[in-house]
Formats: C-alpha cells, structure tokens, sequence
C-alpha cells in the first residue's frame, strides 16, 4: 500500500472549511433531489383523488421552493469544492517546487517524471476534497431515502436498509480489481505517451540513420500494449456499472412489488407508492455516485503517494536556500581529504584572487567535485572550507553566493538573452564586462532581435555554441569571489576560444576562478593546474609544467 | 528566432475521414455495439410502464382479491429487465470502449509515424515542442474523451431518444409537456458554449504555460540553485500556477450555473407534467399509471441530459486536440516523396548549391564540391559561416534554393526518403540516447542485428569496455529515466549506430567536439574507425580531425574560401593556416 497519508491529510487539513461547506450543500442538493419523486407522488395522488387544482398548485409552489433550494446548494457547493480542490492542488505544487529547489538538491527523479508529478498528481490528489463532499452527500441522500421510505411504510423502509450495505459492499467487492486494472492501464499510457516524446525528441538522431521506420513499428508496440491495458479496465468498469444497474433495478421490483401489495391492502396511498418507486429509482445515482467516489478515492490516494514520494524523499529539503550576505567570507578555498563518489581523498587550495584549473579526464571524478563545490552534495569524506570555515556549517545558499558553480549543461531560462545573462548579475558594469569577456555580443549580433531575442524552449532554439557564450556571460557576470566552470567553451570555435581565454584573466581579476577542463586555450591562462587521476591528485604545476613531466596529463588535454 | 511556423491543423472535414478510415476495420463490430447498446437501454425503458401498470393494478382494484399472483407478473418483467439492462449496458459500454480504444491506439501509431516521417526542415521551422506537445497532451485529451466522455454520450444519447419514443408511444400529450424544457436547453447550452468555450480555451493557455515553467524550472533546478534563483523561480511557478487556478475556477462558476439553468428547464418539464396529470386524470383521459410512468421517465431523463450537455466543453477540447493530431497524418500523406533511382556510387557532388532560412538572408552562396568514393573530407571554419547547413543540404534536409546536390549522380531532391538514408547516414550535434534497453537503441539502425553485431559494433566505436561493464550489458536501460551515459557515451552510441547502419557516405556534424579534449580524443579514434571505408563530410571543430582528412575545404560566411590537402593549406599560409595556429600553438 502505498504511502500517501500525509498528503491527503494535508489536502483535506488546508481547505477543511470549504471541504465541510461544500459537503453540507452537497447534502441539502441531495435532500433536495430525494424529496422531487416525494412530490411527485404526493401530486398525483391528489389528481387521483379527484379534480385537484389546489393539490396541483400547491404541489408546484412546493417543487419550486425544492428546486431553488437543490439549485442554489448545488451551485455553491460545487463551487466550494472545486475551490477547495485546485487551491490545495496549487499549495502541493508549490510545495513540490520548493521541495525541487530545496537547498541540498532535487530529489533523484527525471525531470519530466517531476514535472507530471507537479502539474497532474497534485491535482488528481487534491480531488480528494471534491470526492468527499460527493461521498458524503451520497450517504446523506441514501439516508433521506431511508427515512421518506420508513415513513411511508417501516416494511419500504427496512427493504432499503437492508439493500444499501448489500449493494455497497457489492461495489468494493467489484471495485478492488478495477483499482488494480486502472492502475496498470495508467502506467501503460504513461509509458506510451513518455516513448512517443522520447522518440520525437530524438528525431534528428532517427532521421540521420534513417530509423523512422523502426521506430514507429517499436511505437506501435508499446502503444497496442496500452491500448489493451485500457480495454481491460474499461471492461471492469462496465461491468461494475452494469452489475450495479442490474442490482439497483431489482432493488426497484422489490419496492415496487412490497409498495404494491401495501398500497391494495391499503397500507399505503397511491401517491406512497408513486413515490417510493422514484424514491428507488433516485437512490440508483447516490449509489453509483458512492463507486464513483471509490474509484476517485483509489486515484487520488495513487497519485498523492507520487507527490509523497517526492516531497517526503529523504536528503532533500523542501526549504530553498536564501542568499544570505553572512557566508564563509573570503580567502582561500581548501579541499582537505575530500572522498565523494569516484573521489578518493582530494586535497587542493584554491588560492584568492587567481585562476586555478581542475584536469578531470574521467567524468565522474569531474561531477563529483562539481556536486561538492555547488553544495548539491556533502562530501562523505573531508572538509572543505572557504576562508577557514568549513561549508558543511553554513546554509548552502550562503555558500553559494560566494561560490558559484555554472555546469557544463548549463540551463537558460525563458525570456530574452539579456534578461538569462542579468539573471544573478552583480552591477550593469558586470553585465558588460560579461558579455565582452564571453564573446556574447557576437551571439547578439547573428540574431535578429539582438540581446532581445526571446530563448524558447530552454535554449534549443541556439545553437550549441550560442547557449555556451550566454551561460559563460551570465556566470560572470555575478562576479562570485569564487567561480566554477565546468568545460565552458567545448562547443565554440577555436578562434573563439582563444578570444574568451584571453579576455578571461582581466574579467576576473582579483577574483578566484576554478575551471574544470581540459582546453589548453583555458589551461594556459590558469597559475596552477591540478590534475585528477583515479579520483585522486596526480599532478600540480602549471600546464607547461605539467605538459612535460606527466605523459596522462598531456595525452589528456592534447588531442 | 523567426516566427514559427506552426504545423497544420486539419478542417472537420479531413478529421472525419481519417476517423472513418480508422473504424472502417472493425465497422461490423460498431454495428454490434450499436446493436447491444439499444437493446439494453431499451430493456431498461420497459421498467416505467411496468411501474405504471401496478399502479394502475392497485387503483383498478383487480389486487383485492389475490394480492400475491397480481403483481407476479410484473414482478418477474422488472426483474428481467434489470439484468437486461445491465448486461445490454455493461457489455454495450465495454464495446464502445474497446473501439474507441483501437481507434485511438491506431490514431497515436499514425500520428507518430507521420510526425517522425514529417521533414526535418518542417520540424524545426514549427518548433519541436508542437509535436512533441501533441503526441503527449492531444493525444491524452482524445484518450480521456474516448475513456470518459464516449461511453457517456452515447448512452445518454440513446436514453434520451428512446424516452422520448417511448413517452410518444405512451401518450403523445406527456410528450409536448416534457418538450417544455427543450427550449430552456437549447437556449443554455447556446449560452454555455459561447461564454465557456473563451474561458476554457484561456484555461488551456494558462495550464500550458504553467506546464512550460515547471519544465524550465526544474530541468534547471541546479542552475537555479547556483545562481541562487529560487525565490524568482518560486513566483514565476506560483504566478503561473495561481493564473491557471483562477481561470479553471472561472470555468467551474459558469459550469455551475449552466447546471443551475438546466435545473429551470426540469423544474418546467416536471410541472407540465404534473399539471398534465392533474388535468387528465381526474377526467378520465389518462389513467394514473400513464401518468406516473410519464413523471418518472422525464425525472429519469434528467440525469443522461446533464451528462450529455455537460460533456459539451470536453467534446470541443478533443475535438480541437483531434484536429491537431490529424493535422499531422493529412499533412505527411501528401508529401511521400519522388522516384527511387539509386545511386550510381558513393560519389557526392555540390553543384552551384546557394541556400538560405530566411528571405534575403542567405547562408550559403553558390558552393561547388565533390567528394570521391572513399575520400574523407573535412569542413572547417567559424561558428555561423554555414558548415552545418551544408551537411544538412548533401543529406536532403532542406532543398537548396538553387544548384544541385547529387549522390551517385542522382538528384538528392529526387530519391524517397528510405533510399537516401540507405546510402547517406547524418550523425548530428544533437546526442539523443532512447530511453529503453540499449540493444533497442542501437538496432534502430538495424532491426535484425544480432548481439554479437551490436557487441562488434560497441567494440569498432571504442564502447565494448563500459558497454560490458554496465548493471544489464546491452539489456540496461538507458536514455530518459535510466542508466545515465556520459556526452562521449552518448557519442558513442551514436557511432555504433552508424557502423549498424553502414552507409555508403557519411556526414559527421561535429559528433565529437563537444566531450572535452581527453575523451575527443578517443572518440575521434572511434570515428576513424567508423568511417573507414566510406565517403566521409566530417564537419570539423577540432583541427586534428582536418589534418588526419584527406582534403580540408575552409568555409567563410557561405563561401568555400580555400580548398586542398591540410599540409599545402597550412604551407599555403593563408586563412586556414592561421587557424591552424592558433589551435596549435595552444596544444603544444
């Protein structure tokens, strides 16, 4: 059973009082829709007792006064838990969000999983405070059909409350496959739907082997194994429903034949009877409406278990980080012992005010350090320390103003090119500086609209080199005291390379700059170099030096 | 960037036929269901004159004397009824759901396969969010109105004409009573159509958009963290958030009132039905049974016309989502392409080719280039001066605008898409690695390969070491979701690809630039062995791949400025020769 308790209470917690209005509307639309077959019979049994223009005419002042009330409820209440629903849907949102953002890092998931989380698994969770007040005024109306029913004859009535816990056991007996099967046929759809995307993403890749073919047969596969997870839940569903039209029908031939019988012997009026056959008729949808509810109550508690296996994932906070001025201070980054992941025991100083650079041939050396200086990791081993503090003791946040790490893959943002490079930006004069520094402007200069150039789709709309420049620029342009930067010209011209290193050491003067790489553009410009071997340090010195005393440093960065 | 221009849309028309054409395999089985469906919503009208017949039993006094055997017949017809109308109901519904099923299933394949089929100019020009926005949302919209709104329909459309048959066949006058509401209905679902159909067409926008910013979001969530973003990234989730909520509760106001309206119309209905009642029966010219048979058919009649009317909105979202996804299959229809003429040989030749994206702003200009069979040539030169658009154009991506693109000696423009790839294979700077089983991957590029093939080429692609290494070998999923591979996995992947394929001629765009010199290194090792033995482009970012070239063709602003063997260039001491330098001297 999957664990979505503290979701749902937190759905249902936030909105109670619109939950509980709504449900008392709900019940009084309900009471209100029991009492129309009531006036039915009644109405009739007035023509049947002879000319009946007073009957009729109070008879309709009385519908009318029943419809306004079940009309009026009806509307407010829906309205009430439909709010109820989409605000507590919004809270989990934002909540999940945080939770993304949170400053230890985002919970181990792919992004499109966290983002179907976000935009549909709150929302199906959230449902669950229109489902109870659906619930609840179905057990109100079966209960006021109950009691119209004993009122007009305690036999009527007993037929009904004998029925209704039969009946309902009879849709959880039915429902728990279902459950099951709509299960599996979400997973299903969820999966075709996830391979169809993943295929037209990669459809330059497909049309370059010429794999279209191949990979609309492979689609087909998936898709008709979908399409059959659907044809069995749909099929438990009918069923369900049709089981419970067969029983709620035969439920009516009972009250019908019983209200007969009592209505010749006389026990009842014609009009009772009228009205307990619409009143058996009526107690069909509170029924249906409670398997319904069943069903709604299954999908809700599955997807609040996603938005819990998220918000509730362990490592992670669902506090963001705040930038707070009061970090380590400035001074000399210190790696002591350092053990994470592939890393074995790295110890290195990255001096104040200069360019040191980190040769890391293996790549999961190189992310591990990464994941350490961006504090989206705590080193298992070791300490590292800015200025003589150690990180580990500060907020992330903190640490992160003072250092900023701009990955290889980095992220631009929707909005225009300017709008990406002033993102963290320190001063307009930085902006400036950046953007000379990174060679942005010439990004600039090939675009139409210029810095104005709107970036869609996180920047697949540039081309690789683009995105590079912009992200290069908007990292400098924070002017961090100390700034990472993993490969930052891998997919720029060598001409431009070569600007970008040179113009690099003045944009970061008195500043300390780590960059992760392996170009021998960026390498010259750096004071010392450390090299990374097997997750431990194998050389320092500076790139010339290193170029001739160490044959892996030099097959590593020379091609 | 350019405005987009967006895919089609087809017209009702088109969307009809291809809905047609879908059935059209399994139409005796619609017949069956319709079939089905009517006789169990049928069965399940018989229920109000039997209840009508015993109350006419009681009034006519013909119980008094046998209370038992007068009401064992009617007993025994509600109860045949029931069952019928479940059983019709229940296998009816699971009928119409197993067609739409397959209609839908048979939809998203030809969807896919004309989307995947469509020109890669064509994609990019639209953007590939709008097809891969209608392969997930559209294609779910049409599923939740085939799960949710069909079977629904249907049935309350079925119980709707029956009832109004049957109050025909029951009394003619109780008819025109009940058809007091009719122009209530009429009236509000006109209202409701008008005034929604903006509110939800905003409501969609808006979840879009909110759809957009959790994307941007938390696929950057590190760089947001870095840059200390979050309170911005915050605000921009919530206000995108809090629009969508305000404008779906919007909706629910009007969604309450139309219910509110469709109340008058009952509350009508129902009265005129009393009234009828009241008149008739004390005179004799309805009998009370009538009457409560007609009260209870029109108060039965309420529940299947809300729901009919209340799917009104979610029929036009699939509607408009059914459009989109057809739009897609006419569109691709029309363009299967020319002759299959082969290729003479692996030759490739640029006639004259001048090309550009946009209306007066041409990338390339007149560029001539032949490249022999087996001849590997590199295409170097800045950022911008066109070096991919040229490979794009000898691949048959764009058509040139003028000029002539030929391999073998056949027109490019000419050959169906399957014969160029036979001969043409592009290795691009997008890395994508499926998300699936390995082994799915790589035998995209050939579907028969056996394991040893695909190990052979692991091995020939520098891969063998990790690909044996991973937690399932080639059973490891990969791509979205699993097994994370490296930029230079990835690569590759993308090279074992094409020693699977094995094209006569190659256009390499800039595969192995982007790893990071060490692992480039490597990679251009495995190219070089990719490539071996056939025609080779290899667009070149790293001078050692033009110096390792047969012949290095240097590419300024749309022109080939200088053309030959990488050791004349560089003795040349021309433009080429100065790239040359700055990339040298940096190495060493």
């Amino acid at each position: 059973m999957p664990v979505a308790q503290g979701v749902l209470a937190e759905v249902f917690g936030g909105q109670r009082r619109r939950v509980i209005a709504g449900a008392v509307l709900a019940a009084a639309h309900q009471a209100g829709e029991a009492a129309v077959p009531v006036l039915i019979g009644w109405t009739i049994d007035r023509a049947v007792r002879g000319p009946a223009l007073t009957g009729l005419a109070q008879g309709l002042a009385l519908l009318a006064v029943v419809f306004l009330v079940l009309s009026l409820s009806f509307r407010f209440g829906l309205q009430s838990s439909e709010k109820a629903a989409f605000l507590a849907a919004h809270d989990l949102r934002l909540r999940m969000t945080r939770r993304v953002l949170g400053r230890y890092g985002s919970p181990a998931r792919r992004t499109g999983e966290l983002v179907s989380v976000a935009a549909d698994d709150t929302q199906r969770a959230a449902d669950l405070n229109i489902v109870i007040p659906r619930a609840f005024s179905s057990l109100v109306a079966l209960a006021a059909g109950a009691v119209a029913l004993l009122r007009i004859s305690v036999l009527l009535g007993v037929v009904i409350l004998v029925a209704t816990p039969v009946l309902l056991g009879l849709v959880h007996l039915l429902g728990k496959p279902l459950e099951r099967r709509s299960h599996h046929q979400q997973e299903q759809a969820a999966r075709a739907s996830g391979v169809a995307v993943d295929l037209i993403t990669g459809v330059r890749v497909l049309k370059g082997i010429g794999a279209e073919e191949h990979a609309a047969e492979r689609f087909a596969d998936t898709s008709r194994a979908s399409r059959d997870a659907a044809v069995r839940a749909a099929r438990a569903q009918a069923w369900l429903e049709g089981a419970m039209l067969t029983a709620t029908g035969l439920l009516l031939a009972v009250i019908a034949v019983v209200g007969g019988r009592l209505a010749a012997t006389g026990q009842i009026s014609i009009g009772d009877l009228v009205a307990a056959v619409g009143l058996a008729q009526f107690l069909v949808w509170p029924l249906s409406s409670l398997a319904w509810a069943g069903g709604q109550v299954a999908a809700a508690r599955a997807s609040a278990a996603r938005v819990q296996a998220v918000v509730f994932s362990s490592g992670t906070s669902d506090e963001v980080a705040t930038p707070a001025a009061a970090g380590p201070g400035t001074g000399h980054l210190v790696l002591t012992g350092v053990e994470h992941g592939t890393l074995r025991g790295v110890s290195l100083t990255v001096p104040a005010g200069q360019i040191t650079a980190i040769v890391a041939p293996d790549p999961a050396d190189a992310s591990a350090l990464l994941d350490c200086l961006a504090s989206e990791a705590v080193p298992d081993g070791g300490t590292i320390t800015l200025g003589g503090t150690s990180l580990a003791t500060l907020d992330p946040g903190a640490v992160r103003v003072h250092v900023r790490v701009s990955a290889h893959e980095a992220d631009l943002f929707t909005g225009t090119i300017a709008s990406n490079i002033r993102a963290a930006a320190a001063s307009e004069d930085a902006v400036r500086t950046a953007i000379s520094a990174a060679q942005a402007d010439s990004v600039a200069a090939a675009l139409p609209e210029g810095f104005d150039t709107e970036i869609t789709e996180r920047g697949m709309s540039l081309s690789g080199g683009q995105r590079q420049r912009i992200a290069l620029a908007r990292a400098l342009a924070t002017e961090a005291p100390v700034l990472v930067l993993h490969e930052p010209v891998t997919a720029v011209d060598s001409l431009t390379e070569a600007a970008i290193a040179s113009a690099l050491p003045a944009a970061r003067a008195g500043r300390a700059t780590v960059l992760v790489t392996t170009s021998p553009a960026l390498l010259e410009t750096a004071a010392q170099v450390v090299y990374l071997r097997d997750g431990q340090v194998a050389g320092l010195g500076s790139h010339e030096h290193l170029l001739g005393a160490d044959d892996g440093y030099r097959a590593a960065v020379l091609a | 960037m350019a405005t987009r221009q967006l895919l089609p849309v087809a017209t009702d028309a088109q969307t009809w036929s291809l809905a047609r054409r879908l059935l059209r395999p399994h139409r005796w089985y619609a017949v069956a269901t319709g079939v089905v469906l009517l006789a169990g919503t049928g069965a399940g009208l018989l229920a109000a004159p039997v209840l009508g017949e015993i109350v006419d039993r009681v009034i006519g006094g013909r119980t008094a004397t046998d209370p038992a055997s007068a009401f064992a017949g009617p007993a025994l017809l509600l109860a045949v009824v029931a069952v019928a109308h479940g059983a019709g109901t229940a296998a009816g519904t699971a009928m119409v759901a197993r067609l739409g099923e397959y209609a839908l299933a048979g939809l998203r394949e030809l969807f896919l396969r004309r989307a995947l089929g469509l020109p890669l100019a064509r994609i990019e020009a639209a953007g590939a969010g709008d097809l891969t926005a209608r392969a997930s949302r559209d294609v779910s919209a049409v599923a939740d109105a085939i799960r949710y709104a069909l079977p629904t329909l249907i049935r309350s459309a079925l119980t709707i004409v029956l009832t109004l048959v049957a109050l025909a066949v029951l009394d003619w006058r109780f008819l025109l009573a009940a058809l007091l509401a009719t122009p209530i209905q009429f009236h509000t679902v006109r209202w409701y159509t008008r005034t929604a159909g903006p509110v939800y067409a905003e409501g969609r926008i808006a979840t879009g958009a909110q759809q957009q910013q959790l994307l941007d979001t938390y696929a950057g969530a590190p760089t947001v963290r870095s840059f200390s973003l979050e309170a911005g990234h915050l605000d921009l989730v919530r206000n995108r958030s809090a629009e969508a909520t305000t404008v779906a509760l919007r909706g629910i106001g009007l969604l309450s009132r139309f219910f509110n309206r469709l109340n008058i119309a009952e509350f009508v209905a129902l009265s005129g039905v009393l009234a009828l009642a009241c008149l008739l029966i004390p005179s004799n010219s309805a009998t009370a049974g009538t009457a409560t048979a007609a009260a209870l058919y029109l108060h039965n009649l309420f529940n299947p016309v809300n729901a009919a009317l209340g799917l009104a909105d979610f029929v036009q979202v699939a509607r408009a989502a059914l459009r989109r996804l057809a739009g897609i299959a006419v569109l691709a229809e029309e363009q299967q392409a020319a002759s299959t003429s082969e290729p003479a040989d692996a030759a490739v030749t640029v006639k004259g080719v001048s090309f550009g994206y946009r209306e007066g702003h041409t990338v390339l200009h007149d560029v001539s280039l032949r490249i022999e069979p087996g001849e590997r040539v590199a295409l170097v030169g800045t950022s911008g001066a066109g070096k991919t658009t040229l490979a794009a154009l000898i691949c048959g991506v764009h058509p040139p605008a003028s000029g002539l693109v030929e391999l073998g000696g056949t027109d490019v423009s000419t050959m169906d898409a399957s014969t160029l790839r036979r001969h043409v294979v592009l290795i691009s700077q997008e890395v994508h690695v499926f998300a699936g089983p390995l082994h799915e991957d790589l035998r995209l590029a050939r579907p028969d390969a056996t394991a040893e093939d695909l190990t052979a080429a692991l091995d020939r692609a520098g891969a063998g070491a990790w690909a044996r290494a991973l937690p399932d070998g080639l059973d490891t999923v990969v791509g979205d979701g699993g097994h994370r591979l490296t930029a230079a996995q990835s690569q590759q992947v993308a090279l074992a690809r094409l020693i699977l394929a094995d094209p006569p001629v190659v256009i390499l765009d800039e595969a192995t630039a982007d790893a990071g010199s060490a692992g480039a290194r490597e990679l251009e090792q495995a190219a070089a062995e990719a490539l071996r033995g056939r025609t080779a482009l290899v667009v070149a970012h790293r001078l050692s791949q033009a110096a390792t070239a047969d012949r290095v063709v240097l590419l300024e602003a749309g022109r080939i400025a200088e053309e030959g063997r990488h050791e004349d260039l560089v003795a040349s001491g021309g433009r080429y020769a100065r790239l040359w330098e700055t990339w040298s001297r940096q190495r060493g």
